[in-house]
């Protein structure tokens, strides 16, 4: 088996009185598609975070290539080839394609004069890679649909170094369609084989369809990981539920509605 | 059957629809409406020599500091300490070139520049600090700058009365005579464009004179007719250039122009008032760019206010007044969102034209009553908000 770009040991993070999480291991090989799942509040935010460096953790350890780091702004988990992708995109709704693209990380001249023909073929060409051929990168993101907005994140994180791609529910608030086309995306950047995602979602059905491994989280602890060999369909629904046997579930339902 | 791809749904636009969705679009027609509706009631006189210096004059005055309240709106945040912070640097200047300078080792006379410099200093050093509040508080810059237009209008006058028992500092030497930096400030500039109009009217009205045998009114309507080639009743060169404010302008609207559309700073500045939160986790350093446009704001400020010490020799606590507003409604009705992220400089430069055009209609045609230069504002502005908010939806898809 090949060296897993990340590995996580025992990662524990706490919040005052509060454990988020407790003891969590975790390793993440490059060209596969790692699905985290777990329910609300299982702790997939806060294990995300700790791998962007916005949280310190309070026990165990990561691992980058096999060696210790320690990051202490999200700034050294990018240069360590972390690039998160959350939610909110961090895009600039008014700005075009090429200035969200290059947004704090422009292509300068003389005088902080930016190249802009430059950035924005730049922008056209690593776009155009991952599935979508923009005509125009000068117009502004706000003009886009949401998945060529999630398309154009992380192909920014991409050609700014990132060997891990963490996606945060890249698939929720998008219509049919548009999670397909995500989906695309993602299998596109698993084929270049140097890059790996870690695919965080609710959603049973987009996990089973891209992902080669399976880590499930609930009350911050693992409760199940392995392959997409490894895991029958049944075992997945039940650990997303984090670990109630949906059986349980249906007798509780009849009994409400009594 | 073709493939149809969801970037085929962005309709591509002609040159037309594009000139329509630029920001300044709006600010151009006012511009162009003004122009020609001043030209008419004033029977051309807004645009003789003096006329045309005079509009200059204030254009150029409101412009730099619409220029430095735009950079900061792009960025977000407000600043209503401009008209203070004109008053606060006026004093400075004024009470120094009278009084000295006290040091260690007694009162030292002060040169025009040195009162720029040490002045200059002391509005950065606020426009830094009202910043770095803001930024740091996260409080709203309205609140915080409106806590410094108390401050620096208090502190102006109490200088003003503790130092020189009045509210102002009047009769100054004119320091242009010697002072070759008084004289960039307070002086002529572009004399030869009023050269060569004098030249070209000399030729254009060669062979007309005044003569005894003249009515009244013939005199009035040659003088007028000669206002427009820059010649005076004693057929004299009549205006030997613009307000030096005039070239300041140029050189601050021009600097705007070029980092906000050019450079990375220009990036940086759109990307801080569009989504400040996504801009810092691309790692914008948000806050030094907020501060930075708090101090560029305090800096237009100041040289508003040394064009105007060293034009009239005097200063007075009063200057500046409702000069924040007036920055703020060229910037809106020039195209600048009020909530930050979007806005062309070149829209600023319109709204400053059509608002020093309407401000000074009054000595142009006199039927008019100066009052409805106020109707004239908050009829604009309230318009300008709405077209702002329509081309907003427009780029953002109607969210």
């Amino acid at each position: 088996m090949a060296e897993p770009l990340i590995r996580i040991e025992k990662l524990v993070k706490k919040f005052g009185p509060f454990t988020a999480l407790n003891g969590v291991d975790l390793e993440v090989y490059p060209g596969e598609v790692h699905a985290l799942l777990g329910d609300n509040g299982a702790g997939k935010s806060t294990l995300i975070k700790v791998l962007s460096g916005v949280h310190d953790p309070s026990g165990g350890q990561i691992y980058v290539e096999g060696k210790a780091v320690k990051f202490r702004s999200p700034r050294d988990a990018a240069q360590a080839g972390i690039g998160t992708v959350y939610q909110d995109l961090a895009l600039n709704q008014l700005m075009s394609v090429t200035r969200n693209f290059f947004m704090g990380r422009e292509l300068k001249g003389p005088f902080g004069v930016l190249k802009m023909d430059q950035m924005n073929q730049i922008a056209h060409d690593e776009m155009k890679k991952i599935g979508i051929d923009f005509s125009d990168p000068t117009q502004a993101v706000g003009t886009m649909s949401g998945g060529q907005r999630q398309t154009l994140a992380i192909a920014r994180a991409i050609y700014f170094g990132a060997k891990v791609l963490i996606l945060d529910e890249p698939t929720s608030a998008l219509g049919q369609k548009q999670q397909m086309g995500v989906l695309k995306t993602m299998m596109k950047v698993r084929q270049r084989g140097d890059i790996a995602i870690i695919f965080i979602t609710h959603n049973e059905i987009h996990s089973k369809l891209v992902a080669d491994r399976f880590t499930f989280l609930s009350l911050g602890e693992v409760i199940g990981k392995g392959t997409k060999e490894d895991l029958a369909g049944d075992d997945i629904r039940r650990l997303m539920a984090g670990g109630a046997e949906l059986g349980d579930l249906a007798a509780e339902l009849a009994s409400v509605s009594g | 059957m073709s493939e149809r791809s969801e970037a085929d749904r962005l309709q591509s636009e002609n040159w037309f629809q594009k000139m329509v969705r630029r920001p300044e679009i709006g600010a151009f027609l006012v511009m162009i409406v003004i122009i020609i509706a001043l030209a008419i009631a004033s029977e051309g006189k807004a645009f003789n020599a003096l006329g045309l210096k005079n509009n200059v004059a204030i254009i150029a005055q409101l412009g730099i500091i619409a220029t430095g309240a735009a950079l900061l709106m792009i960025a977000g945040e407000f600043d209503l300490s401009i008209g203070p912070m004109i008053a606060f640097a006026g004093m400075c200047m004024a009470i120094m070139m009278k009084w000295g300078l006290w040091t260690p080792v007694g009162v030292v006379e002060v040169t025009p520049f040195l009162a720029f410099t040490v002045t200059l200093v002391m509005t950065l050093a606020f426009g830094w600090l009202i910043g770095t509040i803001v930024v740091r508080s996260g409080l709203s810059s309205f609140i915080v700058t409106l806590a410094f237009w108390f401050f620096l209008r208090g502190l102006t006058e109490v200088c003003f009365r503790l130092i020189n028992q009045n509210t102002n500092v009047s009769g100054l030497p004119d320091f242009k005579q010697e002072s070759w930096f008084a004289e960039q400030m307070g002086g002529e500039v572009f004399g030869w464009f009023y050269d060569a109009w004098y030249w070209v009217g000399t030729k254009v009205t060669a062979g007309l004179e005044f003569t005894g045998d003249m009515t009244r009114e013939a005199k009035i309507d040659l003088i007028a007719y000669l206002g427009f080639f820059n010649i005076n009743r004693k057929m004299e060169q009549w205006v030997t250039g613009f307000d030096a404010r005039l070239l300041w302008f140029i050189i601050i609207a021009g600097a705007a122009w070029f980092v906000l559309s050019k450079t990375q700073l220009g990036s940086w500045i759109y990307a801080t008032g569009d989504n400040k939160d996504a801009a810092r986790a691309n790692g914008v350093p948000v806050n030094r760019v907020k501060v930075g446009l708090f101090m560029f704001s305090a800096f237009c400020a100041t040289i508003f206010a040394a064009c105007q010490v060293f034009d009239t020799n005097s200063s007075d606590a009063a200057k500046g007044m409702f000069k924040e507003l007036e920055a703020i409604a060229i910037a809106v009705v020039g195209g600048i969102l009020m909530t930050g992220g979007f806005g062309s400089i070149l829209g600023v430069v319109f709204g400053a034209i059509t608002f020093g055009l309407v401000a000074n209609a009054v000595f142009f045609i006199p039927w008019i009553d100066g009052a409805w230069f106020r109707v004239f504002v908050g009829t604009v502005l309230l318009a300008a908000v709405f077209a702002n908010e329509r081309i907003r939806k427009r780029i953002t898809g109607g969210i």
